[in-house]
């Protein structure tokens, strides 16, 4: 039932993100919670307007159209969608067995039906950098999407946003081999395009009937302007983008050593100023590298760096973000969907980060905007800002919280997510049995209180046939206890028409 | 699955047109004309016509004329075969088969994608599986390349009687056989769908631009000839929508992406091969497309680890509202004269008992493209039938009599197979 109800409602969503045949509701009102819009002051009780998925308003007092739909999120908190910056869940695998293969695109894999995607629904990630895994060297196309719907098209937020490239060795492999393989990709593409170039140059000529009237090398030149992006096979054309500086680089430097020949690559290549640094968990001692180059940086999921003293065996312990945050780097924090631990929320590694001395702006902004703004959609995702699109996370209390659950989500202002809805969740939780439980009990104890009830009026009865004859003042009590009687044999119904309030509010 | 077979993985690719010593039919002097009078004949035609006590004539290899027992005359010189306690059903269609033919050419591992192989030439006339098939009252099949690798070449579309190729086959190129992810994925060091659907979608593009080249040029002959090539040329009849593409497809997000690159971008006419595990949630994508043919099987259950529940693969596809559903046995995956108990297995676990019989006749001959000629006891058809104890679909009955093209090419009456 529950992977059902999750997945009719992904196939509903998906069916309303594709082409709105079934509109969903143009406008709606999330009304009195607190709203924390990540860039600008919070609002302690507001408002947010979502109409035909856009926020249109955002405040104190905001005036609700009266068609819009009203939800009242009091005593709730809002945020914006997070963004989980970095990862190859979704897909069948990480990376395939091919060291060089910029021609894939991870749009052929992302499988829709992926429990990684319904948790990430489930924990407010409201969108997903589906990107190939570290394991490679220049790996395929990424894609940004969110949770819902049934197919890639319909999930895509933005497709061919980078491409994955890796300065660390691939699993089997040592890192000269890995960066003799990088130049190589590079050196083949120049040759590569010099041959275009000419044979486009003669081409031309051709057409205008001439004959080839200058060196090669002059030709080459020449011919450079003429290459057209259909003139390219598949091998080479989006590396060709990526010179250009049409697409990104997100490149895996595992270690601290991996990050000088990164920044390098990108450099010699002409990409650096469309470079994202993905960091291994000591790649951050090459941070004044980092800091020159200037460019964002994805940390580890793990995020205490942790080194012992070979001889005298003393623990040293690094706290990753605040080195980066300190370095004033553009920072997004990933999860880490494979630990049973807390890692595998957001929020919990912005809480970490607030616990080791970054501002809780900060914090936040590496969950929700940096992230956004490294993947080029901070113009539509990232904070809750008039004018951005309705990706918005109903929270039941403070986001860095660890009590607080994930109530609601809307991406486009679509409802995507209901906890109450969560069979799921619930049954993870062991809730809906819980619930039941207390139900019953509730139903119980009910009866059991009629009977009594009944009994009593039994027993009144007869005593009104013995006292047939008494005052007024016993009629009052008599009409008292009627009150009495009605307002108990209401209280059955309640369970019955309730029956399972959510109960992970009860503390 | 059949890759078990792929033990000769190098053996040559080879023409066998052996024919097994002692196996011409014991029929080849039977008289052409033949007349059933039978309890029940179900015609599985557009009216889903079931006739009690009836007469099925059949003449020079066609059905001749369908009709009540009383007042339908039996001309001379027809053999009258008498059963009033026995069904006669149309001849059983199966549109996922592999053991037709000499197994050990299953696969030739060249390339992930092998356009210009064709199953036409290891199909091996009157073999112990096909005889074994016959017994089970299958008369047509769908003869496929394993799924090895991402496209492993043309299908065969036979009968299951005849001395040699010619006699037998029906239509090759019949289909083209694509694999996309599952077994494929053990090709040289392991290989992702990332990969398999870029390798897949670059080969079919290849194909439908020479397609097109050829297209265009007789649209107007005007144009430059197309080169003619060996490898591309048995494509056309895939993008004429001629061919039908078998796809070895399961999951959610292969069976989705079979629907997407091939159905919906590439035009192609596909059957979803075995359609298994939670691949039934795709049916609305599936529906979309309106011409999609799931072909069910081998495995007719899946167990749902979310929601801790087994999962009747049919049921669930029709539950979703997928009529054009059959069921296989990818033999020899499930031997081929199981077909019926493949139905009577989808029908354990919730399908419907006529619409599994449907599933084993006319629903894969209109799979196949084959509905005009095959699939039902309708006059003028092929004269390819199954007479049986009782519901095919039911284990306990047995297949008495098979008739192909008018031909009796199994009697239990001399010796019965099972």
């Amino acid at each position: 039932m529950n992977a059902r109800r999750v997945s009719i409602a992904v196939v509903l969503l998906g069916l309303v993100v594709a082409d709105g045949r079934a509109a969903p509701p143009a406008k709606v009102a999330l009304q009195g919670g607190r709203i924390i819009p990540v860039e600008g002051e919070e609002i302690a009780q507001g408002t947010l307007l979502i109409e035909n998925g856009k926020i249109t308003a955002v405040g104190a007092q905001v005036e609700i159209p009266y068609d819009a739909m009203v939800v009242d999120v009091s005593g709730k908190v809002l945020l914006p969608g997070m963004i989980s910056p970095h990862t190859w869940r979704g897909l069948d695998r990480a990376n395939e067995n091919l060291p060089v293969a910029p021609y894939l695109d991870v749009y052929d894999a992302i499988d829709p039906s992926s429990l990684a995607f319904e948790d990430a629904l489930r924990d407010g990630v409201l969108a997903v950098h589906v990107i190939q895994g570290d394991s490679c060297v220049i790996g395929g196309l990424s894609r940004l999407v969110h949770p819902i719907g049934r197919t890639p098209d319909e999930m895509t937020i933005r497709p061919a946003i980078a491409l994955k490239l890796s300065t660390s060795p691939r699993s089997g492999f040592d890192r000269m081999s890995q960066m003799a393989a990088m130049r190589e990709a590079f050196f083949d593409l120049g040759v590569y395009l010099e041959d275009l170039a000419e044979t486009r140059y003669e081409a031309e000529l051709k057409k205008q009937e001439k004959q080839i009237d200058v060196p090669p090398e002059e030709a080459r030149k020449r011919g450079r302007e003429l290459i057209r992006d259909e003139d390219l096979d598949d091998k080479h054309a989006n590396l060709l983008r990526l010179i250009e500086k049409r697409l990104d680089a997100w490149i895996y430097c595992g270690a601290a050593t991996d990050v000088a020949p990164a920044i390098g690559t990108a450099r010699e290549n002409g990409f650096l100023e469309r470079s994202v640094f993905v960091l291994g968990v000591d790649a951050y001692r090459a941070v004044d590298e980092l800091k020159q180059a200037g460019r964002p940086v994805v940390l580890p999921p793990e995020l205490v760096h942790q080194e012992r003293d070979p001889i005298t065996g003393e623990l040293r312990e690094t706290f990753v973000p605040k080195v980066i945050h300190d370095a004033g780097l553009l920072f997004a924090l990933q999860p880490d969907p494979d630990a049973s631990l807390a890692e595998r929320y957001l929020t919990y590694q912005a809480a970490r980060c607030v616990r080791r001395g970054i501002p809780r702006e900060a914090a936040l902004q590496a969950i929700t905007l940096n992230p956004a703004k490294m993947l080029g959609v901070a113009d539509r995702l990232g904070s809750l800002q008039v004018g951005k699109a309705g990706y918005v996370v109903v929270l039941s209390g403070d986001p860095l919280d660890f009590n607080t659950w994930v109530e609601q989500a809307y991406i486009d202002g679509i409802l995507a997510y209901d906890r109450a809805k969560d069979v799921r969740l619930q049954e993870l939780l062991g809730l809906e049995e819980k619930a039941k439980k207390a139900a019953d009990a509730k139903t119980a104890k009910a009866e059991e209180a009629k009977k009594v009830e009944e009994e009593k009026k039994e027993g009144e009865k007869k005593e009104d046939e013995a006292k047939e004859d008494e005052g007024k003042e016993d009629e009052k009590e008599k009409d008292e206890g009627k009150e009495d009687e009605k307002k108990q044999e209401k209280q059955p119904e309640l369970p019955q028409d309730q029956p399972s309030p959510p109960d992970g509010e009860e503390p | 699955m059949k890759d078990t077979r792929r033990v000769l993985r190098w053996f040559p690719l080879l023409a066998v047109f052996a024919i097994w010593p002692g196996s011409r039919p014991a029929v080849a002097d039977q008289p052409q004309h033949l007349a059933f009078r039978v309890g029940k004949v179900v015609t599985m035609d557009p009216q889903n016509r079931v006739l009690n006590n009836a007469v099925v004539l059949v003449r020079n290899g066609k059905i001749e004329k369908v009709g009540p027992a009383e007042g339908t005359s039996i001309p001379k010189r027809y053999e009258l075969i008498d059963r009033p306690d026995h069904w006669l059903v149309p001849g059983l269609v199966e549109a996922h088969n592999h053991s037709a033919g000499s197994g050990r050419d299953l696969h030739d591992y060249v390339y992930l994608t092998n356009p210009g192989l064709r199953t036409l030439e290891a199909l091996v006339p009157e073999s112990n599986d096909i005889k074994r098939a016959r017994a089970g009252g299958v008369t047509t099949v769908h003869m496929i390349p394993g799924s090895g690798n991402n496209l492993s070449g043309f299908g065969t579309l036979t009968k299951l009687a005849g001395d040699n190729v010619e006699q037998m086959l029906i239509q090759s190129p019949g289909s083209l056989k694509i694999s996309q992810a599952g077994n494929p994925e053990r090709y040289w060091y392991g290989v992702g769908r990332t990969f398999m659907y870029y390798n897949l979608r670059q080969t079919l593009q290849k194909a439908l631009a020479y397609h097109r080249q050829w297209e265009r040029y007789e649209k107007d002959p005007s144009a430059e000839k197309p080169q003619f090539d060996l490898f591309w040329h048995d494509f056309r009849g895939v993008f004429q929508r001629k061919v039908i593409a078998l796809i070895h497809t399961q999951w959610y997000q292969v069976v989705m992406s079979s629907v997407d690159m091939l159905a919906k971008k590439l035009k192609m006419r596909i059957v979803l091969g075995h359609s298994t595990f939670e691949a039934y949630q795709t049916a609305p994508l599936v529906l979309e497309q309106g011409d999609i043919y799931a072909s069910n099987g081998p495995r007719q259950i899946h167990f749902d680890r979310r929601q801790r529940k087994i999962m009747g693969n049919a049921a669930r596809w029709w539950q979703g509202g997928v009529r054009k559903l059959g069921v296989n046995t990818d033999a020899g995956v499930i031997p081929q004269e199981e077909l019926p108990y493949q139905a009577a297995m989808a029908c354990h676990f919730g399908w419907k008992p006529y619409e599994a019989l449907r599933g084993v006749t006319r629903v894969p001959a209109e799979t196949l493209m084959l509905e005009n000629r095959l699939g039902s006891i309708e006059v003028g058809k092929d004269a390819d039938l199954g007479l049986w104890t009782g519901d095919p679909i039911d284990p306990r009955s047995a297949c008495e009599l098979t008739v192909i093209d008018g031909r009796i090419v199994y009697d239990a009456g001399q010796q019965r197979e099972f």
